[in-house]
This record gives structure tokens, C-alpha cells and sequence, in this order.
């Protein structure tokens, strides 16, 4: 029983930061319809921000991370300037081409700068906390919590306000937002500014536990493309639970079934959500 | 909306494609700026050049790996040019070295050294992965040229090729003195937990049974893949319910660091036997502080050693790169200079079958100040007969371990 809770923690942290990643690219997908494959490379561009932001600057690690936030969301304002507003009469294949070159621009600018080798993120938080038989340590609550809060956030933030609103207005129907007079220009701005925060903000929390390298995009973007199919493709809640059942299914799997088999087993529900339910399990209906 | 999932399906399956391709095109990367590849004939006086190619992983996850062996063989060149070069049958040469990108896939490293060889006329090529080197043994008897392989791979020279060098000692010989003192320190479970890579495989098929034929019990196995995995606390906590005394890891240093480190945090409170592939120098500065490694056993790191030449090329290299030497360096340096004195054993500077001939003699005239590491001879088989260096942390400090024969 305490290995079973053990491991549902351990699937609790790495599907916080699943779903933290899975939503800003959701967020994207939803109102561009844009796989944006260069997530993976925002995601790493925040982790070596606050590293860059606490070691060189100084700053504390909370502090670090709001930076590398802010930054790595103007990162994403910039690559929708730059790429993706000029090419939104491009046939779709563009974008695509578009987004695989940013991350090879991205990942060979970081090892330019920072160097190909392994750095280590320092954490206040590193304490490591027993409770009942169970071992976690501080940063890995302020992963599990943070993710929490910063999902409510952004369900407010969509739900309750009026800018939220007209993101989900224009992913809904972007001629319709339009014409009852959404900027549409800004709100994809806004929605490249949210998902690379959401992106800088997986990373900053992630880092302490493993490290921050070039390649370390590759370690969550993959899944990330696995939980907004399997959640559907555009949906919050889908991006959410999708990380949540990938983070469960990979620590269960690996404790009762077997470690090697993992990312299949990971793989296997996701044939199987989309054999019943082949527009994902939050797919918006009637599109 | 079906199709467009599926058409996105088929995108994600291209890029991961792409992905392992990287960015196809080679960097070339000439050090030197002497531009006559003035390789052979007599005629004294003037200065040749001799081109030396180099072909590893220089961008993608393995670059920083890359980047140190190079560095090590760089740095032996550049001080050889820099004392005016060497001088072979009355003709002084300096040293250039190619340097080609192959992101560390085997069949890069052979395009890589076609190319070397056809372009630069190399006869020695380095490579520091066993993938690759194992791609040119194909070819490089015909071809003509020595592979300066930096692999413990055992298999490399088992296969009979005339002109393959193994630079680092073979892996197999750490397993009997790793064995013995972990079981000794610490007891008879071992749960292991090494790299999902062919060479974790491999070392883990060979520390496996002779763990159960000294007594001990494997109660654990499976294997982390560093390239997958964000978090290590899943596997870890699967591997410690079985109560092991000793875990076996290995990978890169830095997340091996991190593996030991959340075995720490989970309550482990065995040892750890470290594959060579990580040092543990370089673990413990990724993790703070040796206290976390406290009864690991693992390769002498290079700042530790009291070889001959290992304290100065330690300095040497600090102030070049601004970084602590590793032992990926230290070897690479090592065989340069060795291939060196060959050339001037052998007479020739472009006949890679004398220089390995003569190679027992290079070894023997290195001299001492540059012997980071003792090599006394070469194997028949190509393998450079090193004196193992091993060492553990023992109350915070390292200290070297003598071997046990087995």
C-alpha cells in the first residue's frame, strides 16, 4: 500500500509537469491550429533562463523563475511575430516546417551560448520530507502545488475574464471572433505568451530534479503531443487529465507491470482512449 | 478533424525522424591554418603537415562528451606544434587536426572517415564511441588508416583487425575489484540500474554473473533511459523496495549524479558501484558534495590521480578550457603522443601499418611528464595495456582502491 501511494505521488509530480507543458501547447493548438514542435525548445529555453537568471544575475530561485517566464513568453510572442503571423495564409504544412526549424534554430542556439554540457539547477528546496512511510522532498510539492494553482489560474483566467474569454471565443471560431470585433492579432500573441510561460514554468520547476541540458525538450515534448491527442486536441481539461493519466500510467506501469514496458503501456492507453473516444476524451463537439 | 489527427500523427513520427537525423550537414573544422596536406615524400629541411582526423559527436546530447575527447587530443597537438613540432627521418611536421561532427551514429562515423581519409590522407582517425568505431572496421584495412578508438568495449578488439587501437582499458577488468569491495562494504544484494545504452547492456551482462558467482543475489534489474526520463524517483523507488545493500549505476556523470541523489533522498543507505562512463569528480560536482557518494566505487578520477603526468595535464587543462580535466581527455592526449613517437619509431608518417607496429615503442618514449596516464605496452590485439586505477569514497574523500586479480 505504501509503494502503491509512493508511486501515485511520483506519477503526481512528472504529470504536473506533463500537463503544465500539454496545456500551453494546447492553448496554441487550439487557437492556430499549430503543432507547435518547437515547444519542446521553449520548454528548454526556460530552464536555462532561470538557471542563467540565478547564477549570473543572482537571483532567487522564485524570482528567477518569474523572469524566465516573462522571457520565454516574449520568446513565444516573437516566434508568432516573426514565423508564424507571416505564414497564416501559408498552406498548414508551412507552419509545421516552420515549427521544426525553430526548434533546430532554438536547440543549436543554446548549446552556442550555454555550452552541450549538463548543469545543475540549484533549489532552496531540496529538504526531503518523510510522512508516513513516504518520501517526497520540498521541490517536489511545489511542483505537484504550483501546477495546481497555475491550473486554476488559468481556468479562471479563461473562464471569468474578458480576454481569457476571447481566446476561447477564437479558438472556438476565429471568423466569428473577428467579426464581433476580437483583435485577433493579440490574442494569439497573448495565447504564444501563455504557452511559452506555461512552458519556462514546467521547466524552472522540473530542472532541480533532473538537469538543464540542450536536449532536455526531447524529454517532455513527445509525451506532451501524446497527452493533448489522447485529451484532445485544443482542449484544457483534456491537456490537464492528460498528463495526469500519462504521469499515473507511467509510474504504476513501471512498479506492476514492468519498467522496460512503460512507455508502451503509456502508448497502449492512448490506442485504446482513442479507439473509444477517436476525437480524444475532451473533444470539442460539433466542429 | 479524424484526418487531421492522423495526418498529425504521421508529422510527429517524421520530426522524431528528423530529430535523430539532427541537421544533416557535417561542420568541418579546420584547426590549424596550414592548408598543404604535404603528407609524404622525402626532401628535409621544410616543414610537412600531418593531417590527424577526428570524427564524434559535436552537437546533439552527446556533444559535450564529444567535445572532451577532442579536447584532449587538440591540446596534445597543439603542444607539440607549439615545441616546433616532430621530426621523422630529418623532416620536421606539425599537426593538424580534422575534426568532423557525426552525432554520434555508426554510419556518420564512416562517412565521416571516407571522407578523412580521401580529402586529408589521415592515418589515424580518433572516434570515441564503440558504434562507430565497430563501423570502421569495415572498411579501414583497405582503406588504410588506424582507428584511435576511445572505448572500454571489449568486443572491439576481439574481432582480429590489424589497425584498431583501444585507447581507455577494457571495462571487464573493473568488474572483479568493483564486486569485491562493494559486497564486502556493504553486502550481497545488488539491484542495478544502469543506462538503457548497448554499452549499459553490455557491462550490465557482465557485473551480473559474476555478482551471483561470488554469492551475491541480483534482486533488481532494469535500466534508466537518460534520454526519456524527466524523474528518477519512480524506478529508484521500484529498485529500493527490494531492499538491495548495493546499487549499480552508470551513464553520463551528471544524470547518474541525479540518481544517486534521489536514491539518497528515497533512504538508500548502501553503496554504489559506478559504471566507467561516469566519473566521480564530475558527480560529485553535480550533486555538491561527496557525502551523497559515500561508499561508491568507480574509475580514479583524472584530478585525483598521482600519475605521472595527471596533476600537470589537470593544470594545464583548467586554464585552456576553463573546465576540470576528465579522463576522455587524458587518454585522447595520452595516445596522441604516442602515435607520435610511433611516426618517429617507424620512420613514416603516412604507413599506418609500421606506426602500429611500432606503436610498443611510441608508448615507451612518451615522455614522462606528458604519461597521464602509465601505459607500459600495446596488445597484439590493439588494446593499450593500462594499469587500472581504481578508487571509492570513503568518509567523504576519494581514495584509491588496489585491485584484485582475477
Amino acid at each position: 500500500m505504501e509503494l502503491f501511494i509512493q508511486q501515485l505521488l511520483n506519477g503526481l509530480t512528472v504529470g504536473s509537469v506533463y500537463s503544465l507543458v500539454a496545456l500551453g501547447l494546447t492553448l496554441v493548438y487550439g487557437i492556430l491550429h499549430i503543432p507547435n514542435f518547437a515547444h519542446g525548445a521553449l520548454y528548454m529555453m526556460g530552464g536555462y533562463v532561470t538557471l542563467t537568471a540565478m547564477t549570473k544575475a543572482g537571483l532567487p530561485y522564485g524570482l528567477a523563475v518569474v523572469v524566465s517566464m516573462a522571457a520565454v513568453g516574449m520568446l513565444g510572442v516573437l516566434m508568432e511575430r516573426l514565423v508564424f503571423y507571416p505564414l497564416r495564409d501559408a498552406p498548414p504544412l508551412h507552419d509545421k516546417i516552420a515549427a521544426i526549424g525553430i526548434l533546430l534554430f532554438l536547440e543549436a542556439f543554446a548549446q552556442f551560448v550555454w555550452g552541450a554540457d549538463y548543469q545543475t539547477m540549484p533549489t532552496p528546496y531540496g529538504d526531503v520530507v518523510s510522512i508516513f512511510g513516504l518520501t517526497l522532498t520540498v521541490q517536489r510539492i511545489l511542483i505537484i502545488a504550483s501546477a495546481v494553482i497555475i491550473m486554476i489560474l488559468l481556468y479562471l483566467f479563461l473562464k471569468k475574464t474578458f480576454i481569457g474569454a476571447s481566446i476561447i471565443a477564437m479558438a472556438q471560431n476565429r471568423e466569428g471572433a473577428n467579426l464581433v470585433g476580437i483583435n485577433t492579432n493579440k490574442v494569439a500573441m497573448l495565447t504564444f505568451f501563455l504557452s511559452g510561460s506555461l512552458a519556462a514554468l514546467a521547466a524552472s520547476l522540473a530542472s532541480p530534479i533532473n538537469l538543464v541540458f540542450p536536449g532536455m525538450g526531447h524529454l517532455v515534448i513527445l509525451k506532451a503531443f501524446v497527452i493533448i491527442i489522447l485529451g484532445g486536441m485544443g482542449s484544457i481539461p483534456g491537456a490537464i487529465v492528460g498528463g495526469y493519466i500519462l504521469g499515473f500510467s507511467e509510474s504504476l506501469g513501471a512498479t506492476y507491470v514492468s519498467n522496460d514496458y512503460k512507455d508502451i503501456i503509456a502508448f497502449a492507453i492512448l490506442v485504446i482512449i482513442l479507439t473509444v473516444k477517436p476525437n480524444g476524451l475532451f473533444a470539442k463537439e460539433g466542429r | 478533424m479524424k484526418k487531421r489527427k492522423w495526418s498529425i500523427l504521421a508529422m510527429m513520427a517524421a520530426i522524431m525522424m528528423l530529430m535523430l537525423a539532427a541537421c544533416n550537414s557535417s561542420t568541418t573544422n579546420n584547426n590549424a591554418s596550414t592548408g598543404n596536406n604535404n603528407n609524404g615524400g622525402g626532401g628535409g629541411g621544410e616543414t610537412g603537415t600531418v593531417n590527424i582526423g577526428y570524427s564524434g559527436p559535436l552537437s546533439g546530447p552527446a556533444a559535450y562528451y564529444g567535445e572532451r575527447t577532442l579536447n584532449g587530443v587538440k591540446m596534445a597537438a597543439e603542444e607539440i606544434n607549439n615545441s616546433g613540432g616532430f621530426e621523422v627521418n630529418g623532416k620536421t611536421y606539425k599537426l593538424n587536426i580534422v575534426s568532423l561532427d557525426d552525432k554520434y551514429l555508426p554510419n556518420e562515423t564512416a562517412a565521416n572517415a571516407k571522407r578523412l581519409v580521401q580529402e586529408h590522407q589521415t592515418p589515424i582517425i580518433f572516434t570515441p564511441h564503440s558504434g562507430g568505431v565497430m563501423a570502421l572496421q569495415v572498411f579501414n584495412q583497405t582503406d588504410n588508416f588506424i582507428i584511435a578508438a576511445y572505448t572500454s568495449e571489449p568486443k572491439i578488439t576481439q574481432t582480429g583487425n590489424k589497425l584498431t587501437v583501444r585507447i581507455p582499458p577494457r571495462y571487464d577488468g573493473y568488474i572483479p575489484t568493483f564486486t569485491d569491495y562493494a559486497m564486502k562494504r556493504f553486502g550481497k544484494k545488488l539491484a542495478a540500474l544502469p543506462t538503457a545504452t548497448q554499452y549499459g547492456k553490455d557491462w550490465t551482462e557482465k557485473l551480473l554473473p559474476y555478482w551471483e558467482k561470488q554469492g551475491g543475489e541480483v534482486v533488481y534489474k532494469s535500466s534508466i533511459d537518460f534520454t526519456k526520463d524527466t524523474d528518477f524517483f519512480t524506478i529508484v523507488t521500484n529498485a529500493l523496495k527490494e531492499k538491495p545493500d548495493v546499487l549499480f549505476i552508470g551513464g553520463p556523470s551528471e544524470p547518474t549524479a541525479k540518481v544517486a541523489k534521489q536514491a539518497r533522498e528515497l533512504g538508500f543507505k548502501g553503496g554504489f558501484i559506478i559504471m566507467d562512463q561516469a566519473k566521480l569528480d564530475e558527480m560529485q560536482r553535480t550533486i555538491g558534495s561527496y557525502e551523497i557518494l559515500e561508499g561508491s566505487i568507480g574509475v580514479m578520477p583524472l584530478i585525483h590521480s598521482d600519475q605521472p603526468g595527471a596533476p600537470e595535464f589537470a593544470e594545464k587543462y583548467r586554464t585552456k578550457f576553463n573546465a576540470e580535466a576528465s579522463s576522455e581527455s587524458g587518454y585522447n592526449y595520452l595516445a596522441l603522443y604516442a602515435f607520435v613517437e610511433a611516426m618517429k619509431a617507424a620512420g613514416t608518417v603516412d604507413d599506418p601499418m609500421a606506426i602500429r607496429e611500432h606503436l610498443n615503442e611510441g608508448l615507451k618514449n612518451i615522455p614522462k611528464e606528458k604519461q597521464v596516464y602509465v601505459v607500459p605496452s600495446v596488445g597484439d590485439d590493439g588494446g593499450f595495456e593500462s594499469e587500472i586505477v581504481v578508487a571509492a569514497v570513503e568518509n567523504g574523500k576519494v581514495v584509491p582502491i588496489e585491485l584484485i586479480d582475477k
